[in-house]
């Protein structure tokens, strides 16, 4: 009997007429990484954003650790463990890169209104340092976001979700837009983060050098419905997937 | 992590130019421009006259305002077009406490605070489901319509012919000068403007700034963004409030005819022109701002044109304000 | 109240509700096109107002110039001066690149101004009374009593509305205004000259406020304040949507009916309330207004 962390119950999404996601299910196994992968338009944003409570799904369940998430508003999700990153980059423009990294921790600073208004406690604050050195973020602490260069900003993302200290890391296209090299360090940090620290990751990726490289499972979506799901291998030789693709980047990667 | 991937992840060792680095938390010039301000609040009454004095504490007053303003403009972002009806509040709440039962003005003053405060939260409830104009336009409609009870609850608040008021006391003293008022005015100021900084520094204020920054990005890093924004709208109305109490500990008499949209207005510029999302600038307008109407007082029309062209001028060359402006140059002049 | 008197006090209420709403309408409509275009709430469009009741009461009554000059020299004036206002400070303004919210604070900046400079000139300092256009005379609609120029007034608008639905649907200049309206972007694209657009959208809404200064001002005493009115005309538009063209228009009919009918069922002290309810009634039930568009999901 495997463990799962997540559970995608006949999830469908419709907007007006437009059926975005059908009866779509998934389970993501503890301790896992697995890959959500789709061409354009097929569902995988929306199926993201309903997992991580942004959406409303028409029907389905979210099952967290077999509690039932489906009705839990967005703001919630960080309290329960559920880390998320955004493909359009949502970054706190104005504030410094340690201030993203404390807003992170925000669920951990402290329920009452004593610690409302107190300085943050120390323990917190070490985490914050750890995950910006972790990142290679430190030298930029005071920057403001901004600022930076785009690389650095999906660094500063990833480091804000995980001040949150995850259970589940929900990563929106974290390759999208990034250097091979950075991909590939990229890659190190996840493989990392899944192996040492046992976070499970979901993500909803493009690129093909990073969904094959680190997945222990991967999903494929089209027009709204799971097409085929297994190993990266398995994925990869699948004849209907091939055809989803049209050979592009399957054949590449 | 490897150190490999690490040295891989940041494209650069070298540290970041400059210009980037925002402004740090705690810097010895902050220090110092707060020691500063409590040293001219303690020192004054000692150096000037009695009008100087009434000047000073209807700047006070004012500066309280900007605080209010700053923590839901400045610091969450939404913006909220009702200041100067919790302002009314706050001094109705604490003329009619005064005139009804004597109580001591501390006292008064909480209460006129807390119930501003309160009304805050019941129309932040309602106003903060909608956004931007929509937003403004709701609590400026707000702010008339409870601009129109002043001027016509006849019976409390005795109308468009005003409201005459009992002294405010504590104990057997009886606040009857505007010195006798000061210390309360400026003492009252510096609580608040040490909340405003508590605030700021604290988890409540990086909630605040995080809704004001990216609403999705707030509610994914488990900020309740609609609490956050009537929190900081409720906030905001508490100053409000205070600030209309501190109002009535030296005046004899309330005119609902200053507690409309102008009023509201006034607050919006001087924390606008002060340096929108700073405390400083919050702080700096309101002092700057009052004195140039106060000085220009004698001549309205000559105020009204002098006003409204400093708000154009720097609007075009000074639009994050005062304070940032002065900043930018000095920083010019010292690098060379 | 009998019957009666409910059914006379109605038609009165619509009457002159119709008319005035007829201003309110105009007022809502110059608001609306500046927001539309630039996200911009005008809080100087009452002083343009203001300021062109006194240009006009300046070449009128000091000038002694006849009507025929007198009212295209008006828009004229307001047309050039608020497109002036855009090009020359509020292009500046957006190019400073601060808050959205300062090319609000630099609209606030105009009011006081203008209001400053016309008491300065003196005109401001009495409450003055414009000449009437037209010798008024009662006249009876069903039961309700209305004059010649209140239907002037009504007439006036109408066609000054009707020509601007017209421009704004079927010339060139109206079709570039609409899509600045809907992506501004895009429309620099495709070879839209922003600031040009911009400039006629401003000097279109001074020109707008000045018709509805010459249509208001006979029927009010003048004054420094009397900008005050676009308050109205803020409801017009907030109820109406505040990005709706149509919208506008009907939200200016129906203040000015509501207006009335609370003065006339209600109390007439009430009348000044009766807009800032209708708005706060309107933004909790529908908060994007009676004819503003469908509120989006953000895409996230």
């Amino acid at each position: 009997m495997a463990d799962y962390l997540l559970q995608v119950e006949d999830l469908t999404v419709k907007f007006g007429g437009l059926t975005a996601v059908n009866r779509f299910n998934i389970a993501v196994q503890r301790g896992t990484i697995h890959a959500l992968i789709g061409p354009n338009g097929a569902g995988k944003s929306t199926t993201f954003n309903c997992i991580s409570r942004f959406y409303q799904p028409t029907t389905g369940r979210i099952l967290l650790d077999g509690v039932d998430v489906t009705n839990m508003p967005a703001s919630r999700m960080a309290g329960l463990g559920v880390a998320r990153t955004f493909q359009n980059l949502e970054l706190f423009g104005e504030l410094t890169v340690f201030e993203n990294v404390m807003i992170g921790a925000h669920v951990h600073a402290g329920k009452t209104w004593g610690d409302a208004l107190s300085a943050c406690p120390a323990s917190v604050v070490d985490h914050v340092e750890r995950l910006l050195e972790r990142t290679g973020l430190s030298a930029y602490r005071n920057a403001c976001a901004r600022n930076l260069d785009f690389g650095h900003q999906k660094l500063l993302e990833l480091a804000r979700a995980l001040a949150i200290r995850p259970r589940l890391l929900l990563l929106d296209e974290p390759a999208a837009g990034l250097r091979n090299r950075e991909i590939a360090a990229l890659d190190a940090l996840l493989t990392d983060l899944c192996n040492r620290e046992g976070i499970t990751i979901l993500l909803v990726e493009h690129v093909m050098q990073l969904v094959m490289a680190i997945s222990h499972k991967v999903t494929v979506l089209n027009f709204g419905t799971k097409i085929a799901e297994g190993t990266p291998e398995e994925v990869r030789n699948d004849s209907s997937v091939i055809e989803a693709y049209l050979g592009q980047e399957m054949i590449n990667a | 992590m490897s150190d490999k991937a690490a040295a891989m992840l940041s494209r650069s060792e070298a540290s970041p130019p400059a210009r980037w680095t925002a402004r740090s938390n705690v810097s010895p010039a902050r220090i110092g421009l707060l020691a500063l301000t409590t040293a001219v609040l303690i020192f004054l009454p000692f150096v000037v006259t009695g009008y100087v004095l009434y000047i000073a504490n209807l700047l006070l007053v004012f500066v309280v305002l900007c605080l209010g303003l700053h923590l839901v403009i400045g610091e969450t972002g939404q913006f909220a077009l009702a200041h100067a009806a919790f302002y009314g509040i706050g001094i109705y709440t604490s003329g009619l406490a005064g005139n009804a039962f004597g109580w001591p003005f501390p006292m008064s003053m909480l209460l006129a605070g807390l119930i501003a405060g309160a009304v805050g939260v019941v129309i932040g409830a309602v106003a903060l489901c909608m956004r931007d104009i929509y937003l403004a336009l709701a609590t400026f409609a707000f702010g008339e319509a409870l601009q129109w009870v002043f001027l016509n609850w006849d019976k409390v608040t005795g109308g468009p012919n005003g409201l005459r008021i009992s002294p405010a006391r504590l104990g057997t003293l009886e606040i009857l000068s505007d010195k006798q008022a000061y210390p309360v005015v400026a003492i009252t100021t510096l609580l608040m403007l040490l909340l405003t900084i508590l605030i700021s520094r604290s988890r409540l204020g990086r909630s605040f700034r995080a809704v004001r920054e990216s609403e999705v990005a707030a509610m994914a890093m488990g900020i309740p963004v609609r609490r956050a924004k009537v929190t900081a709208f409720g906030l905001s109305a508490f100053y409000a409030g205070v600030a209309g109490s501190m109002f009535a500990t030296f005046s004899t008499y309330i005119h609902p005819d200053s507690l409309g949209f102008q009023t509201t207005i006034l607050v919006l510029t001087m924390v606008v022109v002060g340096g929108l999302g700073s405390i400083a600038g919050a702080v700096g307008g309101a002092v700057v701002f009052g004195l140039i109407s106060e000085f220009l007082r004698q001549t309205p029309s000559y105020q009204e044109i002098i006003y409204g062209l400093i708000l154009i001028v720097f609007m075009m060359y000074a639009p994050r304000g005062l304070f940032a402006f002065i900043h930018d140059k000095a920083g010019r002049v010292f690098r060379g | 109240m009998t019957l009666e008197v409910a059914f006379l006090f109605l038609q009165q209420g619509v009457a002159s509700g119709l008319i005035i709403g007829s201003v309110y309408a105009l007022l809502a409509l110059a608001i609306v096109v500046i927001f539309k275009t630039s996200e911009v709430p005008n809080f100087s469009q009452g002083e343009m107002v203001m300021a062109a009741a006194y240009i006009a009461l300046y070449l009128l009554v000091f000038r002694s110039l006849p009507l025929w000059i007198v009212m295209p020299a008006t828009i004229l004036l307001a047309f050039a001066g608020a497109a002036l206002f855009r090009r020359l400070i509020l292009n500046q303004v957006a190019r400073a690149n601060g808050s959205p919210v300062n090319l609000v604070i630099a609209t606030l900046g105009l009011s006081y101004v203008l209001r400053g400079f016309v008491r300065q000139t003196g005109f401001g300092d009495t409450p003055r009374s414009f000449p009437p256009v037209i010798e008024p005379e009662s006249i009876l609609i069903g039961q309700a009593s209305v004059t010649t120029l209140d239907l002037v007034i009504l007439a006036t608008a109408i066609i000054v509305m009707a020509a601007f639905f017209w421009m704004f649907k079927y010339t060139k200049i109206g079709r570039a205004m609409r899509a600045v309206g809907m992506n501004p972007k895009a429309a620099q694209l495709v070879g839209v000259d922003l600031t040009r657009i911009h400039m006629i959208v401003w000097g279109l809404s001074g020109a707008i406020s000045a018709v509805a200064a010459l249509l208001i001002s006979p029927k009010v005493l003048m004054t420094a304040d009397m900008g005050s009115i676009v308050t109205l005309g803020f409801a017009a538009a907030i109820v109406g949507g505040f990005t709706s063209l149509p919208g506008a228009v009907v939200g200016g009919f129906l203040i000015g009916i509501i207006e009335n009918l609370v003065g006339l069922f209600v109390a007439s002290r009430a009348i000044v309330l009766a807009p800032f309810l209708a708005i706060m009634l309107v933004l909790v039930i529908r908060p994007q207004g009676l004819f503003g568009g469908r509120v989006e999901i953000k895409k996230v």
